[in-house]
């Protein structure tokens, strides 16, 4: 099954897992699939619309997924669905 | 070769008005910035000090990699005994003076004593040549942009400039010290902000400090073409990565609230209700109709976190309007509107103020019931109260402990005396420890994990090691957001001096810096008693999970003792 990495900001709705494996076809299916375990997490990747937050950023196997088109992205039983928030102090 | 030799010291006594050099020792060589200013502190300064006394001294340390051709490694350290926390105390900051020193060889200024006549104002000016205390009474009491205007007049446009501004003259302990950005204008946009060490600078009557690079060049590595290969491939996978601060610190703001760390109204709630009017993504729409932009603020950076921010007029307003800035001057007094906060953070830095102590300030003020939460031309009345030394704005220049004090308002978030920045520890656990443990106080950039979900068992260890990075990375020059880990570090001193560092080396050097730390700390008289919580974050609950800070002391206290080194450590990213 393909595994979702969750980004250390993103653990607190599923209690501080990292790493996740789900079953899905598109990148939008894996994490509608952790959000569905774990409440309060697909909020943080999607907005109201379901578009990706602008902060966020997808990578399929270690490759940034272009911002257009990104969650709907095909993944296979093997792939590293990973998301990375924008987070820095300043 | 050996990589860099002939380093010196500048010694700087401000009692008899004299400045010299002397040679750096050799056995210091990996040693600089926080590392280097502990060391010092620790064999130099008497820690019962009174922080604004002649016996206090104020250090000036860029870091170990500084001057050279390394991406985004020019970050100086300024240290002293803090009189805001009463303990050791180190904020550095970016722009161009750590790499003019560096590159003139002065691994340091350590400044001492005091000048009879408290009301004389001085310069030091720093040349391949040498260095000389210089009268400077016509810059007394100048704000930090006119004073730079004023330098810029006086010496070479390849000077870059460390100051202070009305803040740190009249001693206060929230005030900063300025450095001067690479942008032409030369910019006193830079703070070393935290814990009141413009307040020594001024108890120094050290208005500036000067330093003309000439024609020094950057400094030659011992193994100079593997070091440039490591800079080449560093920068290029850099460049190749998701550049997380491409836009800035301030975009974070919807992150932030979204994970209750976004606080409001004197930190009574996680979340701001004005978090759209606030958000960064502003700033940067407004830079195709106004102008401005992202840019570096020291020669060499490829991050470019730092944005430009112009006015209406298109006119250079501030830079850099920060995440921590954004909170704490606005969401936190319940400011809704970036471009206040960004007049805000002009008259901060004019003045020599740390925008996080004095958004705190002002923000407790409003608590109080001073003045409105919102009331954005009220707290830029405040600062300039600030400069026109009124008792209200002493007491808000003195930092969230004093205003506290004068309003005898009960609600003063605060650590070892000084306020805490945005990144809230209620949700963030692991980032309490590091409030709690670390020398610096309330201090995100001591090592701040932003990890809402992390379990209770990780807490102590992610902090321990968040800090270890984090002090190396402020030992060697390197801005905390090119993330460098303890292996990209240790391999950088290396071909630097044509040696090999090992993990357990860079491991023991940041250890070393934090234990440096803690026994001035201890010296100085602080006590567990002193890594204590404040009472509201211990009491007032936010977000849905209703957070307070309810972490048992006998666990925090374990962030003291040195946990095994795992992979991780030297894997971490440093994080500020």
């Amino acid at each position: 099954m393909p595994l979702v990495i969750v980004p250390p900001p993103y653990q607190g709705p599923t209690g501080g897992r990292a790493e996740i494996e789900v079953a899905g076809r598109s990148v939008r299916e894996c994490i509608e699939a952790v959000a569905r375990a774990h409440p309060g997490f697909g909020e943080q990747v999607f907005d109201g619309q379901g578009r990706v937050h602008r902060f966020v950023s997808l990578f399929l196997n270690g490759a940034e997924l272009p911002r257009e088109g990104a969650v709907e992205t095909e993944v296979s039983a093997h792939d590293r669905v990973e998301i990375l928030a924008a987070i820095a102090g300043g | 070769m050996s990589g860099p030799t002939g380093d010196q010291i500048i010694r700087v006594d401000m009692t008899n008005l004299t400045a010299k050099t002397e040679p750096f020792p050799e056995e210091w060589k990996l040693l600089g910035g926080r590392g280097l200013s502990a060391r010092i502190l620790l064999q130099e300064c008497n820690p019962k000090c009174d922080p604004l006394g002649p016996e206090n001294v104020l250090v000036m340390a860029p870091g170990v990699i500084s001057g050279t051709a390394a991406p985004t490694s020019g970050r100086i350290s300024i240290g002293a005994k803090s009189p805001l926390t009463n303990g050791i105390k180190e904020a550095n900051a970016g722009g161009n003076p750590g790499q003019d020193l560096m590159k003139l060889g002065y691994r340091c200024v350590v400044v001492k004593g005091q000048p009879k006549d408290r009301n004389k104002r001085y310069g030091l000016h720093v040349t391949a040549e040498g260095v000389k205390v210089v009268p400077a009474d016509d810059c007394k009491g100048r704000w930090n942009y006119a004073l730079i205007d004023h330098l810029a007049t006086q010496y070479p446009q390849t000077a870059s400039f460390i100051s202070i501004g009305p803040a740190g003259e009249m001693l206060l302990k929230g005030a900063s010290v300025a450095c001067t950005d690479q942008e032409q204008e030369r910019h006193p946009a830079r703070h070393a902000a935290r814990g009141g060490l413009g307040a020594v600078m001024g108890s120094k009557g050290l208005k500036y400090v000067a330093v003309d690079p000439g024609k020094a060049r950057t400094r030659q590595p011992a193994q100079r073409k593997e070091f440039m290969e490591l800079c080449k491939s560093y920068t290029k996978d850099y460049l190749a990565g998701p550049q997380m601060f491409k836009t800035g610190t301030s975009t974070v703001a919807v992150v932030a609230n979204m994970l209750n760390t976004f606080p409001y109204k004197n930190r009574t709630a996680g979340q701001s209700p004005d978090v759209a009017t606030l958000d960064g993504k502003n700033i940067i729409e407004s830079f195709a109709t106004r102008g401005g932009g992202m840019h570096n603020c020291m020669t060499g950076c490829i991050v470019q976190c730092s944005n430009v921010v112009h006015d209406k007029d298109g006119k250079y307003k501030t830079s850099a309007l920060e995440f921590e800035t954004i909170t704490l001057l606005g969401a936190n007094c319940g400011i809704a509107s970036w471009e206040d906060v960004a007049d805000l953070d002009r008259l901060c830095d004019e003045l020599g103020l740390d925008t996080i102590e004095t958004g705190a300030a002002i923000a407790i003020y409003m608590d109080s019931g001073g003045m409105e939460f919102g009331d954005a031309e009220g707290a830029k009345r405040l600062l300039k109260e600030i400069a026109e030394g009124t008792e209200l704005g002493k007491a808000i220049g003195n930092g969230a402990v004093a205003i506290g004090k004068k309003t005898k308002h009960h609600r003063v978030p605060v650590v070892k005396g000084q306020a805490l920045p945005a990144w809230d520890p209620r949700p963030l656990k692991a980032t309490g420890v590091t409030y709690l443990t670390s020398a610096m106080g309330a201090d995100h950039t001591a090592g701040l994990i932003v990890n809402p979900g992390l379990p209770q068992d990780q807490w102590v260890k992610a902090s321990q090691e968040a800090q270890m990075v984090n002090a190396v990375c402020d030992s060697s020059g390197f801005c905390q957001f090119l993330q460098p880990t303890l292996d990209s570090i240790r391999n950088f001193y290396g071909l630097l001096y044509g040696i090999e560092v090992s993990r357990e080396e860079i491991s023991d050097m940041a250890w070393r810096v934090l234990s440096d730390e803690w026994e001035f700390n201890r010296r100085a008289g602080l006590t567990e008693k002193d890594d204590e919580m404040a009472d509201c974050i211990k009491q007032d609950p936010i977000g849905p999970a209703k957070a307070v800070w309810d972490v048992p002391y006998e666990l925090v206290k374990q962030a003291y003792t040195r946990l095994a080194s795992s992979e991780k450590l030297f894997t971490t990213k440093a994080s500020g």
